[in-house]
């Protein structure tokens, strides 16, 4: 806390951020082993406040001397921006949750080389045709300690090993989208197989090219591809900010019904399933489960503390910070889908005849200001008379409210995804979903 | 230890080849949001990356604390992958360079007040919201000014004067019940401040307007395979999403261009290369391994010819290196990327373009895009028109376009003779500041247009 004291010269109120990350990880391409890296980088973000003025430093150091001059340079920035009368002051002292977040014993590359060494091996016995386009194996631990001149001083540290691959396969003309997959984990017991296994799996589809037809069909988004979408065209609607603004489709929709009544979204940073749990945002508020869509319901908006002010509200204990500008914005930790009850497999079993969505080309098109999308499914794959009948390519278009209404069915099996973001979710079943071939 | 102490250490452990990168920048970042300062932040970025090839294969280690600590770790990180290497990785010759790269702006971002940006980008948002229908403005502003160095274990060194800003503008429209949205950027690495002459504020938020106001009141569009005439912008992202990827070559091992190469896949009036273009967002003179930049003819008159490279990969595929290795700062290794992608001009007016188009879509403008190694691309629209009977009729909504890029490419119809390029960023797990863009062009069948109708 010596340099918040330090800031106080300059400052009415200030808030330190400092944040360390380490990885260590083995990379491998074209099937073999390419390279191994590590980082150790730390980076320390001050926010002070002066007559109601913000201004923001960043350093790339955990160095308190290098802070110090932070902190000065944030003291001449505030002084050319506008007061801001909204401005609520920094959150005061919190009580944080109690999670155990076990910190995995540090590890050399050696360690994840024979890791990816051994699954490189298995996939050129079991398929030696397949191409391994990336594949990487690793650990990263991360701390991060948020200060504030109102007496919140949380640290919170955390890590995970994790594991993908990305594979592809030319047979002949055809040359198969790449597949991808991965894991992570609390601990080092890495289930190199169950990836492998799913991505062999959808290469042996893949390589039957069965063109889309132009129709409303039913398409099974699997989790990635469903969190792709969400995380692009719907979850910045639940931004408290564009509440306020009025530029949310939800803004005026609390207690309706606004998809279908299968689906339930919550974020939730204490989930079981997550890798990781978060006691505290980057500002250092308390996190909490919020409930955002109840059985199709909306139930509310994602707050951070300056937002919360504002609409006279409390935060939700989602400030998020761009590390890049240093700007506080508003933004979920970990997104749970709830999942059914059947299994993925057995919703196959029983559709005669729809597709399924691996990943999308063009989530990040989407208008979150009006939901539209229109984006590639690749690799998507043919279910006929309740089989996988091979891949395709197609174009999903419309709405994603429209799209989340007419969700039939949430599978029993759910998945932790860190893509844009982390969640869990399971796959969800769409009933008539407006797609066109692209011509392969 | 200083840099080049470093590079001997890194040797002295083992290492066949060293190559340090270090970066001292200062960052200005201001985001302002409907009137209230999100960000107002200036940012010390600082630090080493180190990369030794040892035995064959690679280690890199990132730090921005002990410079020793990164050459022993990365020395050991590649003698430690090497045990399991099968085919040793080596790298193609190169010149030794000894160079100092001088800044092509005339007014630097660090020669620029921050009152003075402040005030810029006050002056946008006010401009923004003359219109009614603009319900939110965020306008971010970005630049840095400083240094980064190259020094390897060959006799590479290479001071750059870095410089570069770059503006991002989102918008919200809402009129009655008709929403829209459309975003703006523009960037450069050799027009400083000047660059703002080029695009004036009030220039950049015309365009904004009108391109909220067309897909507020835009028609729904149809879906499925429809002619196009796809305006430079959209021909540009067409170049780097669904070509110039598969043009990089760690892509293009695994994609259909890999047979390809010297054959015919494109009529011959089309050529595309990723080049040095006058005001290109990724312009330079040597890459992030100190290999000079050279124009790559990717297609030249209908013939696929040459692909980006960095050193690893020209030595495999025995070419010479083109200086596309980049990365975003020192915290990343350099990997493939591509600087400047555009199609060449034709000889087509735009009104030959379209005369003899029934109904088709005049595509004008890109939110967003992404390519796929089965050469699938998407791109996002924001600015679009019907075209009738040869005419442009009107605006569209929101759409996407897809394709399978060999299969267009073989389906543009004709080439026009006009030429523009647009700005952007682009991402491969690390992002590298791009342009690309060309004339208009015409596609008559291979694009499929993803309408709700």
């Amino acid at each position: 806390m010596n340099l918040i004291r330090y800031g106080e010269k300059f400052f009415d109120e200030l808030e330190i951020q400092i944040v360390r990350r380490r990885e260590v990880s083995a990379k491998a391409e074209l099937n073999q082993i390419s390279s191994a890296s590590s980082s150790d980088l730390s980076m320390a973000v001050i926010r002070g406040v002066k007559d109601r003025k913000v201004g923001i430093s960043i350093v790339d150091s955990d160095d308190p001397r290098r802070i110090e001059v932070g902190i000065e340079r944030a003291y001449k920035l505030s002084r050319l921006s506008d007061r801001d009368d909204n401005w609520p002051g920094f959150p005061d002292k919190q009580r944080y949750k109690d999670v155990d977040n076990e910190i995995l014993e540090d590890v050399d590359s050696d360690y994840f080389v024979n890791r990816l060494t051994i699954a490189l091996k298995d996939i050129s016995t079991r398929k030696p045709d397949a191409i391994v386009v990336g594949a990487e194996a690793g650990a990263i631990w991360t701390s991060s300690r948020v200060m504030n001149s109102n007496g919140i001083d949380v640290e919170q540290s955390d890590s995970l090993s994790l594991f993908d691959l990305v594979m592809m396969g030319r047979y002949g003309d055809v040359v198969t989208p790449s597949i991808f997959d991965m894991e992570l984990r609390k601990d080092y017991n890495l289930n190199t197989d169950a990836v492998i296994d799913s991505c062999l799996k959808k290469l042996d589809y893949a390589r039957v090219v069965k063109r889309a037809n132009k129709e409303n069909a039913v398409v099974i988004l699997e989790p990635f591809a469903l969190a792709e979408i969400l995380q692009f065209a719907l979850y910045p609607a639940f931004s408290g900010e564009r509440k306020v603004k009025g530029t949310s489709l939800l803004s005026k929709r609390i207690g309706e019904r606004v998809m279908s009544e299968k689906i339930t979204i919550a974020d939730d940073p204490f989930h079981d399933m997550s890798v990781s749990k978060i006691i505290a945002d980057d500002e250092g508020v308390a996190t909490r489960r919020n409930v955002l869509v109840d059985n199709g319901i909306f139930k509310g908006f994602l707050w951070n503390n300056y937002w919360a002010h504002v609409a006279g509200v409390e935060s939700t204990g989602n400030g998020t910070r761009s590390f890049k500008s240093g700007a506080m914005g508003i933004g979920a930790h970990n997104m749970v889908m709830e999942n059914g009850k059947r299994s993925i497999d057995d919703i196959i079993a029983d559709i005669d005849h729809g597709y399924i969505a691996t990943s999308f080309q063009g989530a990040h098109s989407s208008n979150p200001d009006t939901g539209a999308i229109s984006v590639v499914a690749n690799p998507a794959f043919v279910i006929d008379n309740g089989e996988i009948v091979g891949s395709t390519v197609f174009m999903l278009s419309g709405n994603i409210y429209d799209l989340m209404s007419k969700v039939v069915e949430v599978s029993g099996d759910m998945r932790p995804v860190f893509m844009m973001g982390r969640g869990v979710y399971p796959h969800v079943v769409i009933d008539s979903a407006g797609i066109a071939p692209v011509s392969r | 230890m200083d840099i080049h102490e470093a590079v001997r250490y890194g040797e002295k452990l083992g290492a066949d080849y060293v190559e340090i990168r270090y970066e001292n920048l200062l960052k200005n970042h201001i985001e302002l949001r409907d009137g209230v300062f999100h960000t107002l932040a200036e940012r010390e970025s600082q630090g080493y990356a180190v990369r030794v090839l040892a035995r064959g294969a690679w280690g890199f280690s990132t730090t921005n604390k002990d410079l020793r600590r990164a050459v022993e770790d990365a020395t050991n990180l590649a003698i430690s992958s090497s045990r399991a290497i099968r085919e040793r990785i080596e790298l193609a010759e190169t010149e030794v360079v000894r160079d100092r790269v001088r800044s092509k702006m005339k007014i630097k971002p660090g020669d620029v007040g921050f009152d003075e940006k402040v005030a810029h980008v006050r002056k946008m948002e006010s401009l923004l919201k003359e219109k009614e229908y603009v319900k939110s403005a965020q306008i971010k502003y970005e630049d840095a000014t400083g240094i980064k160095m190259l020094v390897t274990s060959e006799g590479t060194e290479i001071e750059w004067d870095v410089n570069y800003l770059l503006q991002y503008i989102w918008v919200t429209g809402m009129d009655g019940d008709a929403r829209g949205a459309a975003r703006n950027m523009v960037g450069n690495v050799d027009l400083g401040w000047e660059l703002f002459d080029m695009y004036p504020p009030e220039r950049i938020a015309e365009g904004l307007h009108k391109k909220l106001y067309n897909q507020m009141h835009g028609v729904p569009v149809k879906r499925g395979e429809f002619p196009i005439v796809a305006g430079p912008i959209i021909v540009g992202i067409i170049a780097h999403e669904a070509l110039g990827h598969l043009a990089e070559a760690d892509l293009t091992v695994n994609s259909p261009f890999r047979d390809l190469i010297g054959k015919k896949i494109a009529p011959e009036f089309v050529s595309m290369s990723d080049r040095i273009v006058e005001r290109g967002f990724g312009n330079n003179i040597y890459d992030d391994e100190g290999v000079r930049v050279r124009d790559v003819k990717i297609i030249e008159n209908g013939i696929l010819k040459e692909i980006m490279l960095n050193r690893e990969y020209a030595r495999k595929l025995g070419m010479r290196p083109n200086g596309h290795a980049r990365a975003e700062d020192y915290s990343y290794p350099p990997i493939i990327r591509m600087r400047n992608t555009v199609f060449e001009r034709g000889d087509h007016s735009f009104e030959e373009l379209i005369e003899d188009i029934k109904f088709g879509y005049y595509l004008v403008d890109f939110r967003g895009g992404q390519a796929e190694l089965n050469s699938s691309f998407q791109v996002g629209v924001q600015e679009g028109y019907v075209i009738e009977n040869g005419e442009v009729k009107d605006p569209i909504k929101d759409t996407s376009i897809s394709g399978i890029a060999i299969e267009s490419l073989k389906n543009i119809e004709a080439v026009g003779k006009d030429f523009d390029i647009e700005y952007g960023i682009c991402g491969k797990g690390q992002s590298a500041f791009v342009s690309s863009g060309g004339p208009h062009m015409k596609f008559m069948r291979s694009i499929v247009v993803g309408g709700e109708e």
